[in-house]
């Protein structure tokens, strides 16, 4: 492992409060590069995007460039963006479907899984030069729970099941199950955002219940304008709905005891009565009227996944740190496999609502979090405080702890996983 | 959409580029009222994401909104306490290529490309694309019916884009 280069994790990461440096200082951020994101488990999309063997998407781990492509053997590769021969890059397009990967430069030519196929005028290489050990270089473990998929570069890192843990993956379960065929699609595009803030900042922010009457107030103030029903409370100090730290600090936001499809519930914007009635018996049919029931009243639920996965409900989202004040975020939105079109449809209208660079609601996020970075530079008082709800916090019978939905159990528990990686001879 | 655009008519494409004029002004201005004022009963705005060529419904949009939707945009934005443009971007947009033809119904196609500079908070940034208005001649004035904004970096990673385009 690298040396810690002088960063005092137990001074930057105290219990009750976290030092402006996590945010904004490139030692620290180089060092999170290297053992957060190369030595430890990261999301790197999920298969339903690449549903068709040579489906590709270019992807980064660690900020280095990755195709994420079905072999012609139905597999999931991720392989590394580096022609075996001097270093092109063999793959230009963003996304799309190809053959194979041919560099462009002196015509070495890989095939979906890798393997090096074609390498031109191949004779005037020595005798030793053994085709079959230059195939592209293959991210050392890919894993995924429902299609959703992890990687690392690390080989030694732990099982992703032991990364997830039995409460993540219920909860992944959960998501996959909101198709009454199992499987989720997604094909229908991505929001790409940028912003000028540290990637913790989405981070902390997507399981953050606390903001919500605030940061969203013109959206909260539009719901109550065209329904008449006042969305504020639901995530007040009162609300019953609860954060969960699942461990490893993983997080969920569980607002299923208020029994709300979310809210944006704006008209035009659910589904008709008979298309839903439609998804609904075919859920029935799939998983039972008592599983149904507790998917749907999850609808309003979030989830994070350490360090770079959230999910809220209409999509899930990829988190990419570029910088110590660069990040960017993809969000995936996604369809129901087996629900009527119109279901899929207005899923795709709710999300816009509120989501992408444009949408009401996230963009007054991406706002906070540069108005957060320029805050992170003040350096009298460089603390950040971590402490609400700390002494409220409860036992789970499922083994998560949980914490009212306004409090900062998220906080504290993704610090306390922040902290444990990059601490002195930390291994993931 | 294929329409074979016919040869421009003289004062009607002056007329359309006034309009185009006028909208830009009010936009550009922050005058969202005045440019709500602008749009039909049954508008439709549509700037799609990742792509042109995408499936209005069943693919994910940057805008894809009807008249209740650009509505609750304009209440939002008036409102101020929609962060992303408090302080408000300073914008100044040029209208370009405007070519015009007529469709069924009286209703007037538009297109058109736009270079648009914003500043806030000490950054620039460019948008640039084309644009399709579909134009319905109200009394002696037009109203949309519908605009869709093709942004050159529509697949790219973009900061906010909260201002009227
Ligand atoms: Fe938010």
């Amino acid at each position: 492992m690298n040396p810690m280069r002088g960063i005092d994790v137990d001074r930057l990461v105290q219990p009750d409060r976290v030092h402006s440096h996590v945010y904004t200082d490139l030692t620290i951020f180089e060092e999170e590069i290297e053992r957060i994101f190369t030595q430890g488990w990261i999301f790197v999309g999920h298969e339903g995007e690449i549903p068709v063997p040579g489906d590709f998407r270019q992807r980064t781990m660690a900020r280095q460039p990755v195709i994420f492509v079905r072999d012609q053997h139905g597999g999931v590769q991720l392989l590394m963006n580096r022609c075996t021969h001097r270093a092109n890059a063999v793959c230009h397009l963003e996304r799309g479907n190809q053959p194979a990967f041919t560099c462009p430069y002196h015509g070495w030519r890989f095939k979906l899984d890798g393997e090096l196929a074609v390498v031109p005028f191949a004779e005037r290489f020595p005798e030793d030069f053994d085709r079959s050990a230059l195939g592209l270089r293959s991210v050392p473990r890919v894993e995924a729970h429902r299609g959703f998929v992890f990687a690392s570069l690390n080989p030694d890192v732990c099982p992703l099941k032991d990364h997830l843990g039995p409460l993540v993956m219920q909860e992944l379960d959960d998501i996959a199950d909101l198709s009454p065929e199992g499987g989720i699609d997604v094909t229908a595009g991505y929001h790409r955002l940028r912003y000028a803030g540290n990637w913790k900042l989405q981070v902390e922010n997507a399981i953050d219940g606390y903001h919500a009457n605030f940061t969203h107030r013109t959206h909260m103030d539009n719901v109550r304008f065209r329904t008449g029903f006042d969305p504020a409370p639901l995530t007040s100090s009162a609300a019953p709905a609860r954060i969960h730290a699942l461990g490893n600090g993983h997080c969920r936001w569980d607002s299923s005891s208020l029994n709300k499809s979310g809210t944006r519930a704006f008209p035009g914007k659910t589904p008709d009565p008979g298309a839903w009635e439609i998804y609904l018996d075919a859920m029935i049919a799939a998983h039972g009227k008592e599983r149904t029931d507790y998917l749907l009243s999850k609808q309003g639920s979030h989830l994070y996944i350490f360090p770079n996965f959230s999910y809220t409900g209409a999509h899930f989202r990829l988190f990419q740190p570029v910088a110590p004040d660069e990040t960017r975020v993809t969000l995936f939105p996604f369809l129901l496999k087996g629900a009527p079109r119109e279901v899929n449809r207005k899923r795709l209208r709710v999300h816009e609502t509120f989501f992408g660079p444009a949408g009401g609601g996230q963009s007054d996020d991406l706002e906070i979090f540069e108005r957060n970075q320029v805050g992170l530079g003040a350096s009298l008082d460089p603390w950040s405080l971590l402490t609400r709800g700390v002494h409220l916090e409860q036992q789970e019978a499922d083994g998560s702890v949980s914490n009212q939905i306004t409090d900062e159990l998220s906080n504290r528990t993704i610090w306390a996983k922040w902290k444990q990686m990059m601490g002195e001879g930390a291994m993931a | 959409m294929t329409i074979m655009l016919e040869r421009p008519h003289a004062s009607l494409r002056e007329r359309v580029a006034d309009f185009l004029f006028d909208e830009a002004e009010i936009a550009d201005a922050h005058r969202y009222e005045d440019w709500l004022g602008l749009w039909g009963q049954d508008a439709f705005y549509w700037m799609p994401c990742n792509d042109d060529d995408i499936d209005p419904d069943m693919h994910v949009a940057l805008i894809h909104e009807d008249r209740m939707g650009l509505e609750d945009r304009i209440r939002r934005l008036s409102s101020g306490f929609a962060h992303t443009q408090q302080p408000r971007s300073r914008i100044s947009r040029v209208i370009s290529h405007i070519r015009c033809g007529e469709l069924e119904e009286g209703l007037v196609e538009v297109r058109s490309v736009f270079n648009l500079t914003a500043f806030r908070r000490d950054r620039f940034e460019i948008f640039a694309g084309r644009q399709i208005h579909v134009l319905r001649p109200v009394e002696n004035r037009f109203e949309i019916v519908r605009k869709t904004v093709y942004l050159v970096n529509n697949d790219g990673y973009m900061s906010n884009m909260t201002f009227l385009i």
